[in-house]
């Protein structure tokens, strides 16, 4: 009996009653998390937002809480990401001299630019990463970065290779 | 696009950045890129790739892209334990905070914060405001921003600034600190100032002058609806509209920019400070000029 699966006295999920019911309890979920109000409600607006572009039929949902929490967990993820570039950023543009800072309008386009490479570069292994940097940042060559990385050039090529295929496939 | 033309089109360019490509080696990947429009394609976009990054400050890139990576794991260790104290993208608008960062007590670009302090005196920060309190030596030092304090009692209270020292009982008094010095406007009592030189001066209710490395200058008096923002609140009396933006461009997170054409039109009326994205929208309707958001972060009015 395949029926047994949706408990026939259970309402039936839809995406308001979700965040009519859960919405608040999300929130305050997310806000022990980030420790502010705000920024846990543009999070759980977001995992609403994801949950509603997701494949997942909710009207087969078990576990509604458990599937957010799993959404917001992701979301948390990126965001302390995003921070943590944000920061590093920040840390740069305060060791340049006063002279070489740039504009605010730069400093919030280099930001974004930085964000949307940081993202693209997730996942791919630490030196690999670094190596891929190393080259396109620095225009350093594959003998050099092998030194660096005390690696043969051959390795150095093959990361150059990871490092673009990995860049290449991400939004396809 | 397979993987497949993506692994191609990536061993190409490992094979053409080592150096070591031939005249043949060219010549196959031009051969590779005219045999199928995906490739072209694929080879167009790790272009622009490369353009992205090349385009970027050497030094900020690197330094923020290759952080030390505390690794997913500890990553969602750190998103699911209790916060950290982060600086927000909103500090990159103005001038480096590194000193606010390390104050006791700040507010955010767009924040406002009342505390209540001893023998029934309070204290406000505006917007993007640090500022250190020692409350046993009851002393407040303004590192950045702009604050209120009111002494209802006997008991003085020191505000230390840049520029120089006030001494705070029975009074209320603004303090706005910037670069070229601070603005010290008396709103009730007497505050005594004593600059870098050590010169002592006094400023009664009413009184508003600017304490500078130089001293104290002359006072003037000041309209209390300069100071609405401890009511939430920002206030124009037939101003011109630039005089206003730079204001209201204090409380954004982000960057504001506009026509200059529009610097010369008047502004009055009382806005909420809570949301500034209306008080653009409604001047835009008033003045019929445009908003343009170009990010959430950068908004354009003409």
């Amino acid at each position: 009996m395949n029926d047994a699966v949706v408990p026939t006295h259970a309402p039936e999920l839809t995406l308001s009653s979700l965040y009519r019911d859960h919405r608040s309890w999300l929130e305050s979920w997310l806000r022990r998390r980030l420790g502010n109000a705000w920024d846990a409600a543009d999070l759980s607006q977001d995992t609403f937002l994801r949950v509603l572009a997701s494949a997942q039929p909710l009207a087969q949902m078990q576990e509604p809480r458990a599937y957010l929490v799993t959404v917001g967990k992701r979301l948390l993820v990126n965001f302390h990401q995003r921070r943590s570039l944000e920061q590093a950023y920040l840390n740069a543009l305060a060791s340049l001299p006063e002279a070489s800072v740039p504009s605010p309008e730069q400093r919030w386009l280099v930001l974004e630019t930085l964000q949307a490479l940081d993202e693209l570069l997730d996942g791919l292994p630490v030196l690999v990463r670094r190596a891929f940097l190393w080259s396109q940042l620095e225009g350093l060559g594959y003998r050099e970065i092998a030194e660096r990385l005390d690696v043969s050039e051959r390795t150095v090529k093959r990361y150059m290779a990871q490092a673009y295929e990995h860049c290449l496939l991400v939004d396809l | 696009m397979s993987r497949d033309v993506a692994r191609a089109a990536a061993q190409w360019l490992a094979l053409l950045e080592s150096g070591a490509a031939t005249e043949r080696d060219h010549a196959a990947l031009q051969h590779w890129r005219d045999s199928h429009p995906q490739h072209e394609q694929t080879w167009q976009k790790a272009q622009s790739l490369r353009q992205r990054f090349s385009a970027l400050p050497q030094a900020l890139a690197m330094a923020s892209l290759d952080r030390p990576q505390p690794g997913r794991r500890a990553v969602l260790k750190r998103a699911l334990g209790v916060a950290a104290l982060v600086p927000a993208a909103w500090l990159l608008s103005r001038q480096l905070p590194i000193d606010a960062w390390r104050a006791d007590l700040h507010t955010a670009t767009g924040e406002r914060k009342r505390l209540s302090l001893a023998e029934g005196a309070s204290l406000q920060l505006n917007t993007a405001t640090a500022v250190d309190v020692d409350l046993a030596q009851r002393r407040i030092t303004l590192v950045d921003g702009e604050l209120a304090l009111n002494v209802p009692g006997t008991t003085a209270m020191t505000v230390h600034t840049r520029y120089g020292q006030l001494r705070v009982s029975q009074a209320e008094v603004c303090v706005r600190q910037q670069a070229s010095g601070c603005l010290v406007s008396v709103l009730k009592g007497a505050v005594q100032v004593r600059d870098l030189n050590g010169q002592l001066a006094t400023l009664q209710g009413g009184q508003q002058a600017p304490l500078k490395a130089s001293g104290l200058g002359a006072w003037a008096a000041f309209d209390v609806l300069q100071l609405g923002w401890r009511d939430g609140v920002l206030t124009a009396q037939n101003q011109p509209l630039g005089d206003f933006l730079r204001e209201l461009e204090r409380y954004r997170p982000g960057v504001l920019r506009w026509d200059p054409s529009l610097e010369a039109l008047r502004v009055t009326g009382s806005f909420r400070l809570d949301d500034t994205d209306r008080i653009l929208n409604l001047l835009a309707q008033s003045h019929g000029f445009k908003v343009q958001a170009r990010t959430k972060y950068w908004v354009t009015l003409s």
